[in-house]
């Protein structure tokens, strides 16, 4: 059974404090009941509630989350066209997101998701159309994309160079990233020995850990369990609150009420 | 400069927990050096050399592919494709001239009649050309399989080739080749030195190139992206 500490060290991560004053709040009640010999439960309540609490006291001013009026669109695609051989997978397509706008790309297997978002991410180019993009692209790929021998903290400190932090500030916000996806301990374990969900939260983390303005996922909750799956929604909709445009490929149709448009592939053909 | 380093760092790390890798990359140049060590001791340090670039190169490869898929991410994050790339040839330079210490040490004092700097200039120019000869074909073939096999033909032909056909003078390692005969076998004759130096700078600035140009055009700013 979890400790009680544990618990709520967990609640902070997910709730986005910083991983320095997640130790340093722990710390703090840990010290707490060792003088007073009250056991936690009954010193601070649950472990959720009291998490609340300490995030309401951490935040001075309005704490409660209010979503920005959808901005200028950061990503616009017109006209892209994607043949393999003789199969056309993409025709046409268009699309545009806005600055706090979610739109889930959706359609049958085979039908161009992935594609759509490489050629989005500038990573594969259509055999026609163009993509504007304003500010720094973030790309999660549905696997791969770390390195096998590299710990955590290392693909932390690797991309978080990219964008010019040193060595323990990468570590911190990485922490903090993979925190809010209930990954409390990503430490020194190599990414050869994740599980396969906690691989995709190792990817998330590193899509976020650059700061873009344009986040592109390509169904990137494979292997989540449940509660990380909520969290997942939770920091897609913080994203889009902070006035980033996010675009997220899924297969399941039940999370379209989660997003503000759907772009479905493949129906015109 | 700090975005080299980082890359360069942690190319050192992935390597050296490959233990396997790191244990292979000391046996083949061990076997080859003691394949030939007691009948002809020039033919086994030279012999000693291959095994040496085969080793850098092949931990190369294995570099390259374990990189293709986070380097376009990486791109992303805000890397230069230069900075990727040399940040992994200096890794690989680095761990082989660390490998390049204790065989040195081995035959300076195994054969003390050779010269101890050419010995060294051969190892290094091995070094040198088998790293980027690594990323090259790692580069180039996506499947490490496909680039083992690759890098076996180009090994075999440099210990199979006769040394007097013309094709030998147009493999990689043959400035290896002209400098150890410098320090093992005419050591007064400073046109094996010269050529082999000569050849060896030459592959190594034609490949580190390559290697340039093929990292250039596979992680490449797509022309249909735009700013907004």
């Amino acid at each position: 059974m979890q400790d009680w500490f544990d618990v709520f060290r967990s609640a902070l991560l997910r709730r986005g404090v910083p991983h320095a004053t997640v130790r340093q709040v722990v710390e703090e009640a840990r010290a707490h009941t060792g003088d007073s010999g009250e056991p936690p439960l009954s010193a601070f309540g649950g472990p959720e509630a009291y998490a609340d609490a300490v995030v309401a006291s951490l935040t001075p001013t309005d704490p409660g989350r209010t979503r920005a009026p959808r901005g200028d669109v950061l990503l616009r695609a017109r006209g892209i066209t994607k043949r393999f051989g003789r199969r056309t997978v993409l025709r046409d397509v268009a699309l545009d997101v806005h600055a706090g706008e979610v739109l889930a790309i959706v359609g049958a297997n085979g039908c161009g998701k992935s594609t759509l978002l490489k050629i989005c991410a500038g990573m594969v180019s259509p055999d026609s159309g163009t993509v504007e993009i304003a500010g720094r692209v973030g790309y999660c790929p549905q696997d791969g994309g770390t390195i096998e021998f590299l710990t955590a903290d290392e693909h932390f400190q690797l991309v978080g160079a990219g964008r010019g932090l040193g060595r323990a500030d990468a570590r911190e916000h990485g922490r903090t990233w993979a925190g809010r996806l209930d990954w409390a301990d990503p430490g020194a374990t190599q990414a050869r020995h994740l599980s396969g969900g906690t691989r995709q939260k190792l990817n998330l983390t590193m899509s976020a850990l650059s700061e873009p303005d344009v986040l592109l996922l390509d169904e990137p909750y494979q292997g989540f369990d449940r509660g990380t799956y909520l969290n997942f929604w939770d920091l897609v909709w913080a994203w889009r609150d902070r006035g980033r445009a996010v675009v997220v490929v899924t297969h399941l149709l039940a999370e379209l009420d989660k997003v503000d448009t759907v772009l479905t592939l493949g129906e015109s053909r | 400069m700090r975005k080299t380093w980082t890359i360069a760092e942690l190319t050192v790390r992935d390597v050296l927990r490959r233990r396997g890798v790191i244990v292979l990359m000391l046996l083949l140049p061990t076997a080859f050096y003691l394949l030939r060590h007691n009948d002809s001791p020039g033919q086994s340090v030279r012999l000693l050399c291959l095994g040496l670039s085969w080793g850098v190169s092949t931990a190369g490869l294995f570099v390259a592919a374990s990189a293709r898929a986070v380097e376009p991410r990486l791109r992303l994050s805000g890397y230069a494709t230069a900075q990727l790339y040399l940040g992994r040839l200096c890794a690989l330079w680095t761990l082989g001239f660390a490998l390049l210490v204790p065989f040195a040490v081995v035959v300076r004092f195994d054969h003390p009649w050779m010269r101890p700097a050419g010995i060294v200039l051969a190892m290094a120019f091995c070094v040198l050309i088998g790293a980027p000869l690594g990323l090259l074909i790692g580069g180039l073939l996506p499947r490490e399989l496909e680039g083992m096999l690759l890098l076996l033909i180009v090994c075999a032909l440099q210990m199979m080739v006769n040394p007097d056909d013309l094709l030998m003078e147009m493999l990689p390692l043959w400035s290896s080749r002209e400098i150890g005969i410098w320090a093992v076998d005419e050591p007064d004759d400073l046109g094996y030195l010269l050529r082999g130096v000569a050849a060896g700078v030459a592959w190594t600035i034609a490949l580190v190139g390559l290697v340039g140009g093929v990292s250039a055009v596979r992680l490449r700013r797509r022309a249909h992206v735009r700013a907004l």
